[in-house]
């Protein structure tokens, strides 16, 4: 029997390619995933490690806003028993001026300064220099060789430097260092320890203070030692739990890229399952004669069903390997696209770990056997008696129980959407709309085959009626075998069911931001910086100055603990309804002094009620108490949030730390708009990282980042509609063989080879649509839903892309056609004398 | 090209005529010579049956002339006009238009009603059925009742009806049977050689058949015997007991000659009738 499977594989190779092609691509991407976040990890861990490098233990402030540790404590913790070694931190974000005068852009890698550290004052290994040497004095500084390239900056550059709460600087570069473990757009600039402490803290606070120990004294030992010369809002940790937490961040980080990544995979494996079934049914009804043949010689049902199921197991074991071989090169190639488009993140050795390799083998194995389950079934169910009659009939099984099975499931999930239109808690709405969404995906899969006569008849009629006999041809062949036009539509189906419901969350956030801009921002330009970089306070300083400014509101985002908890707000400096008004539902209109104002949703989270005193406190820092003096309606701007005056956000954060994201301008009545614009341009331009924009402007931007989302999740998704494609062509290659004498009849009594070639572009095309119509109208449906489950959350503005919504039908008929070329190129090669020679 | 299926000025009581045809399968030597110089002339209006012992060329000599197959060397002229110089298209037109097919395993479109497998032919040929015609040719063929159901629907002798009023729809030049009554039983068979008898009678339908059942040729107004890719014999008004009796001379000829000499030349044409 085994024989028999292996032969039969090696008989049909076309129809084993696009089988392993299926299961490839849904194996390539799981692995490729796994292979690009394993390689990720291990480099940010490398990363860390080398930072962390001979600290035995580190002492930093509690809180993540804290001043630091004062200097005058470094010299007192060199004292302490068994310390050998003492290294500072102190660093923050800078930007660099490249020579045309525009920042220098990283792409989401850092960009910051931190301190030179001789070797006798470095616990880790000193950077090696390409050129030049350690800045000797203030006004000079080292920079990394990748940012030096970018800037055009070399030793003995000048180059002008924005560090945000100091200014503009001029620095002398001394010299230029090469690091291994260099991520793509990274920008490290180091300066002496004093400038340091100038350029980014307050100059008498480092960031944190590093030790290492003398030998024969353990972490622990020191830590504790140190611990006890330590101010409460100080905190000293061991070097292996710096590094632990270190590691955990940047795994949780990474988490979620592969979660990401892996439901992609998912997605396209679940896509290919349907080419997989596909496949076999055909293989299996193609095979009747020679399975009863067989049987009729003494197979029992085990066998050939386990014949079938080896013939799946070598696919999937064949697609696998090579799809854990192709996730490597896919790892490398996302690596490559990322790089070249200047994303900053790190290179490092590639890692393919066993888990990614057994994963994938079993993913890739498990998902084709199960595909091939029924198949294999119905294989061993062939009467022996099926070898002697001239045609078996393999598709007699009724489509009734199925179909109640799919209108039951259906009617539960429609419910379950009623619900969650309904639910007004948006965790729940939101859960009840994707248990609707699985429940309404199988009703429509297993409705489909139903479903393809309802649509694809007189959708046949409709686009078939000027090709005539053609065009009756192509739909009633796109209904011949409704569970075939099913599973190969059900794939395309999928994948377009998320585009479209992609497209819908899309078009809603950006029409959501639109109208929270227009309505929620009576502010005439808003002041943010490039890169979303926070503000620098001298850009904001100059701003302010500017002639013609009625308001100037500045706005920062706050994450600190109230009562105990974390909790995120926002502090305001000046006058917010000035610039963005709020409908106050009960007390003050405003944030002032220690008055705090809380959104509905916020209020209500923490049953707290105007009057209430709550209080504002850093770990070990500083606290101040408030009053909530009024509640306002969420808006898209400010939801489950709240607000406080700029002396409160003063109060907990030091200067150093203090960073805004956007400043709001209002323009006097009788200022001249483009007048204020320029001068307010004129202001901020010497700092390079600010740019000005109207509401007009600020929206586009909005847009332009969504679109950059969305095009990055389309992308993801083209992998479901490539697989999609791969199970048309898959289905029509099929068919044709099977219709090879009918096909063969056709030509004989006069078909053209170009209308022969029309007929199954046509098929083809009735295929696609049908499935992009389900997938469309789905996915409209859903995401549209999913938005409306959001609404307390900010999300209070459906969009549905009817436009975008028919141009992914287009392309479905387009794509349909395409996927056709080559299956219809075979069947236009049969030649007419086909028809007599008997199959 | 003309797709009027009206009879040309010259040579117009030929239908279908073949010169000197050779068709070799494959080259060198195991090249296989399945018709070795045919020549025959079919008359419009009459009915042909091509006989003869499997492997003697026969299918292969019908698909030659009806389009279906390129001759080696010789020519093939259909309703005048000479196919060695046709393209393919030229070629599948002139099948659609001038030749009607009945083959011995029906071939309808499974998915097509029996009305829509009768006017495919002209369907194909983006043209309007002309209706009284197909009228009367569903009336004469007694499946008027039949014409909204799909094959699977119908009885192997109704299948082959419809198959019948598929060639006729079009009011080829020639139709051509391919073992029209290989599938039937001879009830059916019967039936089916009757229409094609009244089409060549009452409506002067040129009609060849291919067959090696005496019973079908003696409905044919003049039977063509060939033996190893030659025609050797020919008869006119046939009973199928006179054609059962030549058939057996034949084979007793073919018996003395493989004795005799043939070494060089192998037997036996694909003939996949």
């Amino acid at each position: 029997m085994r024989r028999v499977s292996l032969r039969n594989l090696g008989a049909h190779k076309v129809r084993l390619i696009l089988t392993v092609v299926s299961v490839v691509l849904g194996t390539a991407f799981i692995a490729g995933s796994f292979v690009f976040t394993d390689s990720l990890q291990h480099t940010f861990d490398k990363i860390f490690a080398d930072s962390y490098k001979g600290v035995d233990v580190h002492v930093q402030s509690r809180s993540a806003r804290g001043v630091g540790v004062p200097v005058s404590l470094v010299d007192g913790l060199k004292q302490v028993p068994g310390v050998r070694q003492v290294q500072v931190e102190a660093g923050g974000p800078l930007v660099v001026v490249n020579r045309s005068n525009k920042p220098l852009r990283t792409g989401g890698a850092p960009s910051v300064g931190g301190i030179w550290l001789p070797p006798d004052q470095s616990l880790g290994k000193v950077p090696t220099f390409e050129s030049g040497g350690p800045p000797t004095g203030s006004g000079e500084a080292v920079i990394n060789s990748g940012a030096a390239e970018r800037a055009g900056l070399t030793t003995g550059s000048q180059a002008k430097v924005l560090a945000p709460s100091a200014g503009l600087i001029n620095v002398t570069i001394s010299g230029v260092y090469h690091t291994d473990t260099e991520t793509g757009g990274y920008v490290g600039l180091l300066f002496p320890q004093d400038q340091a402490l100038k350029l980014f803290t307050d100059g008498t606070h480092v960031d944190a203070v590093d030790l290492g120990a003398q030998p024969g004294v353990s972490e622990t030992q020191l830590r504790d030692r140190v611990a006890a010369k330590l101010t409460p809002d100080l905190e000293a940790k061991t070097g292996t739990k710096i590094r632990e937490e270190t590691k955990t961040a940047v795994q949780k980080a990474l988490s979620f890229v592969n979660y990401f990544l892996l439901a992609f995979g998912f997605i396209a494996l679940i896509v290919g399952t349907f080419i997989i079934y596909n496949t076999f049914s055909m293989i299996v009804a193609q095979r009747v004669r020679e399975l009863a043949l067989l049987r009729a010689i003494g197979a029992d049902r085990r066998q050939i069903r386990r014949s079938v199921l080896f013939e799946a197991g070598v696919i999937g074991l064949v697609g696998s390997v090579l799809g854990v071989l192709g996730g490597v090169g896919l790892a490398i190639a996302l690596r490559a696209v990322l790089d070249a488009i200047g994303t900053g993140l790190p290179s490092g050795p590639l890692q393919i770990r066993p888990r990614t390799v057994i994963v994938g083998l079993i993913v890739g194995i498990g998902v084709t056997l199960i595909s091939a389950n029924a198949p294999s079934r119905r294989a061993a169910k062939t009467p022996p008696v099926a070898a002697m009659r001239e045609e078996f009939a393999a598709l007699g099984v009724s489509l009734t129980r199925r179909s109640v099975i799919g209108a039951v499931l259906g009617a539960i999930g429609v419910v379950a959407a009623v619900f969650g239109a309904v639910a007004t808690d948006a965790g729940n709405a939101a859960s009840l709309v994707a248990l609707a969404l699985l429940l309404v995906g199988a009703a429509v899969m297993l409705l489909s085959p139903v479903l393809s006569r309802v649509v694809i008849n007189p959708l046949g009629r409709l686009v078939g009626a000027p090709f005539h006999a053609v065009g009756r041809l192509a739909r009633t062949n796109a209904v011949r075998n409704p569970r075939r036009t099913a599973a190969t539509a059900f794939a395309l189906t999928l994948g377009l069911l998320l585009v479209a419901g992609v497209a819908v969350i899309g078009a809603s956030a950006k029409k959501t931001i639109n109208a929270a801009v227009d309505t929620g921002v009576t502010g005439d330009y808003m002041l943010t910086a490039v890169d979303n970089l926070p503000l620098p306070p001298v850009t904001l300083t100059a701003a302010r100055k500017v002639d013609g400014i009625q308001d100037f509101v500045e706005l920062e985002s706050l994450e600190t603990t109230i009562d105990g908890t974390n909790s995120a707000g926002v502090g305001v400096e000046g006058s917010l309804p000035a610039v963005a008004p709020l409908k106050i539902l009960s007390g003050a209109h405003e944030a002032t002094g220690t008055t705090m104002l809380a959104s509905k949703r916020w209020a209500e989270g923490r049953n707290k009620h105007v009057g209430d005193k709550l209080t504002l406190a850093e770990p070990g820092g500083a606290k101040v108490q408030v009053t909530l003096g009024g509640i306002f309606e969420d808006t898209a701007l400010f939801t489950n949030t709240w607000l406080v005056s700029g002396d409160v956000d003063q109060a907990l954060t030091p200067v150093q730390r203090r960073f805004d994201f956007v400043a709001l301008v209002k323009a006097k009545p009788d200022i001249n708009l483009a007048t204020l614009r320029s001068n307010l341009e004129t202001a901020t331009d010497p700092y390079y990282v600010v740019q000005v924009q109207d509401r007009e402007q600020f929206k586009g931007q909005q847009a332009t980042q969504i679109n950059g989302l969305l095009g990055i999740l389309y992308a993801l998704l083209a992998l479901a509609i490539v697989i999609a494609i791969l199970g048309i062509i898959n289905t029509l290659a099929l068919s044709v063989v099977e219709r090879r004498r009918e096909i063969g009849m056709l030509r004989a009594v006069g078909m053209v080879r170009a209308q022969l070639r029309r007929t199954i572009y046509l098929e083809s095309l009735l295929i696609a649509v049908f499935g992009a119509i389900l997938g469309v109208v789905l996915g409209l449906c859903f995401g549209a839903l999913f938005v409306h489950s959001l609404r307390t959350e900010g999300l209070d503005k459906i969009q549905i892309p009817f436009g975008q919504a028919l141009v992914f039908l287009v392309v479905s008929a387009i794509v349909g056609v395409l996927a056709a070329l080559w299956p219809a190129g075979r069947a236009a090669r049969i030649r007419p004398l086909e028809v007599i020679a008997e199959s | 090209m003309s797709s009027s299926a009206a009879p040309a000025p010259v040579d117009s009581d030929i239908a279908a005529r073949a010169e000197n045809v050779t068709k070799v399968y494959g080259s060198g030597d195991t090249g296989v010579r399945a018709l070795d110089g045919v020549t025959v002339a079919l008359q419009r209006g009459r009915f042909t049956a091509i006989m003869g012992p499997s492997g003697s060329g026969k299918s292969t000599l019908m698909h030659c002339l009806a389009g279906l197959d390129t001759v080696t060397s010789g020519s093939v002229v259909v309703d005048d006009i000479e196919l060695n110089e046709l393209s393919d298209k030229k070629m599948t037109k002139l099948r659609r238009d001038r030749i009607g097919f009945v083959f011995q395993s029906y071939n309808l479109v499974p998915t097509l009603t029996a009305r829509e497998n009768i006017t495919l032919p002209i369907d194909i040929a983006g043209k309007e059925p002309d209706q009284r015609w197909l009228d009367t040719v569903v009336n004469t063929l007694g499946i008027a009742d039949r014409l909204d159901h799909r094959p699977s629907e119908l009885s192997g002798g109704q299948q082959q009806r419809v198959a019948c009023a598929r060639a006729l729809s079009s009011r080829p030049a020639i139709i051509f049977g391919d073992e029209p009554t290989g599938n039937l039983d001879s009830h059916s068979s019967g039936e089916v050689m009757h229409i094609l008898r009244d089409s060549v009678d009452q409506l002067g339908q040129t009609v060849v058949i291919v067959t090696h059942d005496p019973a079908a040729a003696s409905y044919a107004d003049r039977v063509i015997f060939l033996a190893d890719g030659r025609i050797v014999d020919e008869m006119s008004a046939p009973t199928a007991e006179t054609v059962l009796d030549r058939m057996k001379t034949l084979a007793e000829i073919a018996e003395a000659d493989a004795e005799h000499i043939r070494d060089d030349v192998p037997v036996g044409g694909p003939d996949r009738g």
